[in-house]
């Protein structure tokens, strides 16, 4: 099932929690081309709170942050009694290598995952184009 | 100490006795010819010279043996005590010795007690020289030592054996080797391949291993040691093999430390790699248009570079899952033809920045597959990028795929470059290998081969090369259908196998997984 396209009305909104300065510019450009509104996090907690403020369509959590980690984000998130409405896919987006059983536990619980390095900003773009929002 | 002088009171009086007789024998012939018969002149003489004559002949002969029967009887006695002598008589008995009886017999019964002492030390020693629980040597080195037969179960253990294994020497004795001992080889030369080839060749022979493992990597404690062997066909006690294990756990366990310190590294690595890749997105889309051609061209070899280098940051990481048997398989059912086409895609910029092209020939019904894509698609990348790395010159790599005769799907990918060494072939699936008179030649191998046999091989395929210097190089590689893998398993329709990926080769030929 194809997925929406961006309209100028109807923007579909990423938030892009990463603490990578760099990448995230880069990410952030790519998607607001492509039609997206982008609101950047650096920190993990501030990240958690927009988050849980339902106003994404779209999370890409990194799982290398500050004050919080990646996993714990995302476990609250995917928590109903803390995280009571949440509608945003949520994608994790990282450079870590992880246990095949701590990645399969993550892949459970996000709606991606996906390796930084493997991917170019365009192919992310791609990717999320082919997601069901 | 008497006996000897009852010997010679006897002796003498025997002496005495025969001389006597001999004599008196003498005196009464002479009375008779001369007094009875009244012989005279020559007749007289002859009759009285024939009398000494016929008893000098007669006498010692009817006595002799009488006299040296004693030195007969010690002669035997001797003669039963002496090594090697086929007839030994057993011991007289007391009727049949006359003269000097009690010396004889004191002598004879002190030989013969001898005699038994010797050969029960004999027996003794024998036994003990067998026994190794009593060797000395065997039982005080510290170095573990195990004896196995000629169906290698384990004859003996020595103490150290049992200590290093923690299980005693007789759960240990009568056991095949292979089950007490669960080894892992580092490549196909194992004890089980070692041995079987000896048997059939050698009188004795030797050989040694590094790292050889006891349990896999992962799965709790294991031991790791060097393992030498020495085996010998002809052992009258069927000893024919001695192995002895040099432990090395502590050294050779550090290097289980590089997991964390490669996954570490990875991730160093991997952050700057996401920039560069992005930002040469950036430059070939929006800068791309209006550069020459030339820069054009290098903005997509920086970006097969960037590529290269994200694969082998992978590899390396991957690798060293394997090492630490972390590499897991999940085995899901596929079709193979659109595996493939994603790998070509994705290799195809590194190719045509070198002028090559890849060329596939997919036969058509192809039954799916039992793999697990992320790590199949890795062995296929690893494979197309050495036959780019080899392609020197050349501008086409094949890649076909079809079913075989065994009923696997066979995959193949071949290039016409540099082609590999005789004398490298059976070596290019090590990790690291580097033969140093062809150092340029094998630049980069090292990992990628590494790495494919250890995925295939848990997927329960095999992997194969065959080249001609300077001609080409064919790798190829089989899958499972997903049929046949289910058959295989008997999973019972359990869409999902898990499998681990390890670079360690299992004992013996028994072993699939």
């Amino acid at each position: 099932m194809e997925a929406d396209t961006n309209t100028p009305t109807n923007p579909k909104r990423v938030l892009c929690i990463e603490d990578e300065h760099f990448i995230s510019e880069l990410y952030a450009r790519a998607l607001t081309k492509a039609g997206y509104e982008v609101d950047v996090q650096l920190d993990g907690q501030k990240g958690l709170a927009a988050a849980q403020t339902d106003r994404y369509d779209i999370i890409l959590l990194d799982l290398m942050i500050p004050n919080i980690t990646g996993i714990e984000v995302l476990r609250t998130l995917r928590d109903p009694r803390q995280t009571p409405r949440m509608h945003a896919r949520i994608i994790i987006t990282t450079n870590l290598e992880q246990r095949e059983d701590v990645r399969a536990d993550i892949e459970q619980q996000a709606d991606g995952y996906l390796v930084k390095a493997e991917i170019t900003p365009h192919e992310l773009v791609e990717f999320l184009s082919h997601l069901d929002v | 100490m008497g006996y000897f002088e009852v010997f010679l009171r006897q002796f003498r009086a025997r002496l005495f006795l025969i001389i006597f007789i001999n004599n008196a024998l003498i005196v009464a012939d002479w009375y008779i010819v001369d007094q009875v018969v009244k012989l005279t002149g020559l007749w007289a003489l002859a009759a009285i010279v024939a009398m000494p004559l016929i008893t000098l002949g007669a006498l010692p002969f009817m006595t002799a043996s009488t006299l040296a029967k004693p030195t007969k009887f010690l002669w035997q006695a001797i003669l039963h005590i002496a090594p090697n002598t086929a007839n030994s008589v057993g011991a007289p008995k007391p009727e049949q010795l006359g003269l000097g009886r009690e010396l004889v017999t004191n002598l004879i019964s002190q030989i013969y007690q001898l005699a038994s002492v010797v050969q029960t030390v004999e027996q003794t020693s024998v036994r003990a020289a067998q026994d190794l629980h009593a060797n000395f040597i065997a039982n005080s080195l510290p170095l573990p030592l195990l004896v196995l037969d000629k169906e290698e179960k384990i004859l003996y253990a020595n103490e150290a054996t049992s200590k290093y294994l923690g299980r005693s020497a007789s759960e240990l004795t009568g056991q095949s080797v292979y089950t007490a001992l669960d080894m892992s080889f580092q490549r196909d030369d194992t004890l089980f391949g070692w041995l079987k080839g000896s048997k059939g060749q050698a009188v004795t022979a030797s050989h040694k291993w590094e790292r050889v493992r006891i349990g896999l990597p992962g799965q709790g404690d294991s031991l790791i040691f060097d393992l030498a062997a020495y085996y010998n066909q002809n052992n009258s006690l069927g000893y024919e093999t001695l192995l002895v294990l040099f432990d090395h756990t502590e050294v050779y366990a550090q290097d289980d430390q590089a997991m964390s310190f490669v996954a570490l590294s990875v991730h160093e690595l991997r952050t700057p790699l996401t920039l560069l890749r992005g930002y040469i997105e950036v430059f070939d889309e929006e800068l791309g248009p209006g550069l020459s051609s030339e820069l054009k061209a290098f903005m997509k070899k920086m970006d097969a570079s960037a590529q290269q280098l994200a694969a082998f940051v992978d590899n390396i990481l991957n690798v060293a899952k394997i090492e630490d048997n972390q590499l897991t398989l999940q085995l899901h059912e596929e079709a193979w033809p659109s595996v493939i086409e994603t790998v070509v895609r994705d290799l195809s910029l590194r190719a045509n920045v070198r002028g090559i092209t890849i060329k596939t020939d997919i036969a058509a019904d192809l039954p799916t597959v039992g793999v697990d894509r992320y790590s199949i698609y890795e062995v296929l990348a690893n494979l197309l990028d050495n036959a780019i790395k080899y392609s020197k010159g050349t501008s086409e790599i094949y890649l076909t795929a079809a079913l075989n005769t065994d009923g696997l799907v066979e995959t193949s990918v071949k290039d016409f470059g540099l082609g590999i060494d005789a004398s490298i072939l059976p070596h290019i699936f090590d990790k690291f290998y580097r033969n140093h008179r062809n150092r340029a030649q094998i630049g980069g191998t090292g990992l990628g081969l590494y790495l494919s046999r250890a995925i295939v091989d848990a997927h329960g395929g095999q992997i194969s090369v065959f080249s001609k210097v300077n001609e080409r190089s064919t790798i190829t590689c089989t899958v499972l259908p997903f049929t046949k893998l289910q058959e295989a398993g008997k999973t019972g329709g359990n869409p999902n196998i898990t499998r681990n990926a390890h670079g360690w080769i299992k004992n013996h030929a028994l072993y699939r997984d």
